[in-house]
């Protein structure tokens, strides 16, 4: 903290207000426009608790909910993709890039398929899903992949290429079963899981941010008990032991976490691929040296991304609106390769 | 501080790396570690260090077995540096210096005055007193080692396990990094036992001398009576003698190059 006041040669004290600002901004955008126009004078009123019918449906029912879900999963893919970059000591990880998403989109796909299709084969909407055990079921799926990978890389030693590469690995593995299941569901319902898959936040109710929110209280209260090991934990193994760590235990603590962080959002909103690569990468180039700052940057980055995002994709397709798994996929490639040249 | 091991063997698959390993270190006392390459040194002080588990004896600090004490506890203990470690990317020399203090500061509290004494004192103790801002990577090899060895002594530890401190530098920065040892041994009492491939830097700062070979310690006593052994040429399997250039210096080896010898 004391290290971001001392600094006056470098714009790094003003990211983190300005990103908040941009928060705000982003929140007040995504509620203010959308497919159906709605007068600003009627918004602020459904705000103020007396607005129309109409645009109290829209708003409090429709937008609120799915702007909230959709900051909540931003927080956890960015937090998720966070804590796995650094204690793999590697660029490139991410929830979806180490197998986890696909640990719980299999998990969830196949709890789908036992729950819907055997007891009710007529129901064809995700709203009808029994959405209540999702972020959980999704958070067993990603705690199980998160396990195998970490018995691969465990078996001798935990190098970050090691740790990596047995991620993609499992997360083929998982991937393939997910979808060939997801296949040969007929085709009524394919459609909107073929949706859920892509990362969605199409039809989000309070419901599913109410689920998501436990999770993410409890995400984020874990996380400055575990501030000072995560800290160490980006050194390799034998200097952060001889620092006094004890490196497996805060290892699978931090690796747990970032599962439950992750999986539990693939559960509500499927897989929102790159936000928890790009994120942290992100709120790194504008905290540079001053470490303390990340985490609080990854934050605020994680909820703007998913919420601009998610409002690029209901605009530009308008009713037919575009996924924002799709939409983070489209603008973080770019982002990607930038931040890529730009690392030695 | 009593700090030792005894019998103490790793192997690495059927591979022995260490074999029967003895010594001890005193308060305040240097000891240097040397061998060929792959003679076992990283492994001798990454396990005294307790990094890997010994498959036979053990190492002790005041009575107590290391290999029942946590990393916390060890570490207020043994602070030890390996060979060329890396730091994360973007990260400062006062932040690198502050993860010294880990093992001393509660996981629910935060840093005391006691702290930020402790890392003032080693910043200032390596020269890097200016430096805190700094990041690692601008650093020169030598201030990059300094801020590593700072990081060791805001550990507080008395027992300092030092792999290589002096590799890559250059003969400046290998004297600075060796004035600093010996002064943390002689002004803090810290007891030092570094791995070293300069046998004349070893001969004149270290108290004791310890030569391994193929794991197994093939001596161990005082520079003067390393001199007189004879175990150098045939350990390295070099030629060459002890000469005396100083009265009062340790000996200094002086080796002969063979193409000298075929001229």
């Amino acid at each position: 903290m004391t290290d971001a006041l001392r600094d006056r040669g470098h714009a790094a004290g003003w990211f983190l207000p300005a990103t908040i600002v941009l928060a705000l901004v982003s929140l007040v955008l995504a509620v203010f426009i959308g497919v159906v126009d709605i007068p600003p004078s009627d918004i602020l009123a459904t705000l103020a608790g007396h607005g129309s019918p109409e645009a109290r449906s829209i708003i409090m029912d429709i937008r609120l909910p799915r702007i909230v879900t959709g900051i909540l999963a931003g927080i956890h893919f960015a937090v998720a993709g966070l804590i796995l970059q650094q204690i793999t000591r590697n660029r490139l990880a991410d929830p979806s890039i180490m197998g986890i998403s696909q640990g719980a989109t299999l998990a969830v796909a196949l709890f789908l398929l036992l729950t819907v299709y055997i007891h009710d084969p007529g129901s064809n909407t995700l709203a009808e899903l029994p959405l209540e055990w999702m972020p959980a079921i999704g958070m067993v799926g990603g705690l199980a992949a998160g396990g195998v990978i970490y018995a691969l890389a465990l078996h001798r030693d935990l190098g970050p290429l090691r740790i990596t590469i047995c991620g993609i690995a499992v997360g083929a593995v998982l991937h393939a079963p997910a979808i060939s299941l997801i296949a040969g569901w007929g085709s009524a319902r394919i459609e909107i899981l073929l949706e859920w898959l892509s990362g969605s936040l199409y039809a989000r109710s309070w419901k599913h941010a109410v689920f998501l929110l436990p999770f993410t209280i409890a995400g984020l209260a874990a996380l400055p008990l575990l501030s000072r090991p995560l800290d160490l934990l980006r050194f390799e193994a034998p200097v952060a032991r001889s620092f006094g760590l004890a490196y497996r235990r805060q290892f699978t603590l931090a690796l747990v976490l970032s599962c439950c962080l992750a999986a539990s959002a693939v559960g509500v909103v499927g897989p929102i691929i790159f936000v928890g690569l790009i994120v942290p990468h992100l709120a790194r180039f504008m905290a540079r040296r001053h470490h303390s700052l990340v985490l609080p940057l990854t934050i605020a980055l994680g909820a703007i991304v998913v919420t601009l995002g998610d409002l690029t994709g209901r605009l530009l397709g308008q009713a037919e609106e575009i996924p924002i798994g799709v939409v983070t996929a489209i603008c973080g490639v770019p982002v990607l390769i930038f931040l890529l040249r730009r690392t030695p | 501080m009593a700090f030792s091991c005894s019998r103490l063997s790793v192997a690495y698959g059927s591979r022995k790396a260490l074999n029967d390993f003895n010594i001890s270190l005193g308060a305040g006392e240097i000891r240097a570690l040397i061998g060929p390459n792959g003679s076992g040194k990283s492994t001798a002080l990454q396990a005294l260090a307790g990094l890997i588990a010994p498959t036979e004896g053990m190492v002790e600090i005041d009575g107590k077995v290391i290999g029942s004490m946590s990393r916390r506890d060890i570490a207020r203990h043994i602070a030890f540096l390996p060979q060329q470690p890396a730091a994360p990317d973007e990260m400062t020399v006062g932040q690198l210096v502050r993860q010294g203090r880990f093992a001393h500061v509660g996981l629910f509290k935060s840093y005391g005055p006691k702290d930020e004494e402790a890392i003032d004192w080693a910043l200032e103790s390596t020269g890097l007193a200016d430096f805190t801002d700094r990041s690692l990577k601008e650093l020169s090899g030598g201030e990059r080692q300094r801020a590593w060895i700072s990081a060791a002594l805001a550990q507080e530890a008395q027992i300092l396990l030092l792999d290589e401190p002096t590799s890559y530098l250059d003969i400046g920065y290998q004297i600075e990094v060796l004035d600093l040892v010996h002064r943390l041994s002689r002004e803090k009492k810290v007891g030092i036992i570094m791995a070293i491939h300069d046998i004349n830097q070893a001969m004149s700062v270290c108290d004791h001398i310890t030569v391994l070979q193929q794991g197994t310690l093939a001596f161990d006593g005082d520079p003067a009576a390393l001199a007189e052994s004879g175990l150098i040429e045939q350990v390295f399997r070099v030629k060459g003698r002890f000469v005396q250039i100083a009265p009062h210096a340790p000996p200094h080896f002086d080796v002969e190059l063979a193409r000298w010898g075929q001229a």
